[in-house]
């Protein structure tokens, strides 16, 4: 891998986890557990339609681990991975089918499935399906939650991109 | 643009299908009787008609969740876990349980889950 690539992705593995720790600072608006705007999202986005997929999985991954690590709650890791696993598998799948003008879909899908996987991880702790009533509350948030990123997502990419495309004009 | 058109239909599906499970948990006759389970073990199984006051202790390795039962409302009072999201619940609803992921310790009403579906 080229340095230039590596730095790049060290310094959004580093902007996801600053935004991810602020995010935890931000009282709850719902007081239902798993409700939240995963605003670190966006930095995942982003890299889905920037980087390949094993980069993007390199950065989401230093990310999860690093804040579980930073915000103490270690507890929470295996929610985040789990969670985490199957938003980027359905986000990379989905990367064919949705071009950079429906960036918002992917990023509402892969916050679906952010929270399908973190309730499958609960019922498997508890060995118990009453969790699955949280299901459709979550559902809910993560449509408007992704909705929100997925156009941060848009928005950001579309600037950074066209900014690039103006250097190489330059040059 | 036709994409764009089916991306728009299938979030709009998903967000009517959840607001429809919504509404239907909700509206779920709640019965009277709720379900103190840990680590998927049925631990209480208590009238709340017949029960106007009841404070529960449970443990979990070492760490102590306080249930209290007062006028038909079920709530948790006290927990050892870092997050206190169970405390946060507030009352027990039909739709949602009280759950403490940290002790393993759920909270419900016995219609409630999957179970209250098939019956």
């Amino acid at each position: 891998m080229k340095v230039n690539k590596l730095t790049k992705l060290g310094l959004l593995t580093c902007l996801a986890l600053i935004i991810f720790i602020v995010e935890l600072r931000l009282p709850d608006v719902v007081p239902v557990p798993g409700v939240k705007l995963g605003l670190a999202n966006i930095i995942t986005v982003y890299c889905i339609y920037t980087f390949t997929p094993a980069e993007t999985a390199m950065m989401l991954f230093s990310r999860i681990l690093l804040g579980a690590l930073f915000s103490g709650n270690l507890m929470a890791l295996w929610y985040s991975i789990a969670g985490g696993a199957l938003c980027f598998a359905g986000m990379v799948l989905l990367r064919r089918a949705a071009d950079e003008k429906n960036m918002w879909f992917l990023s509402v899908i892969g916050a679906v499935l952010h929270n399908i996987g973190q309730i499958t991880v609960a019922m498997i702790v508890l060995k118990s399906k009453a969790v699955l009533g949280y299901l459709p509350v979550l559902l809910i948030s993560g449509c408007i939650a992704g909705l929100f990123t997925g156009i941060c997502a848009q928005l950001v990419t579309g600037r950074l991109n066209s900014r690039r495309k103006n250097k190489s004009a330059e040059k | 643009m036709t994409g764009r058109k089916i991306f728009i239909l299938i979030t709009a599906g998903l967000l009517a299908v959840s607001a429809v499970w919504c509404v239907y948990l909700a509206m779920r006759p709640a019965g009277e009787e709720i379900v103190i389970s840990q680590d998927g073990k049925e631990l209480y199984r208590i009238d709340l008609s017949r029960t106007p006051y009841r404070t529960i202790e449970v443990e979990y390795k070492g760490r102590k969740n306080v249930i209290e039962i007062k006028d038909g409302e079920v709530r948790m009072t006290h927990a050892d876990c870092p997050d206190h999201i169970c405390i946060e619940t507030g009352k027990l609803r039909p739709d949602t349980p009280i759950v403490c992921l940290p002790n393993r310790l759920v909270i419900e009403y016995a219609g409630g889950g999957l179970d209250g579906t098939a019956r």
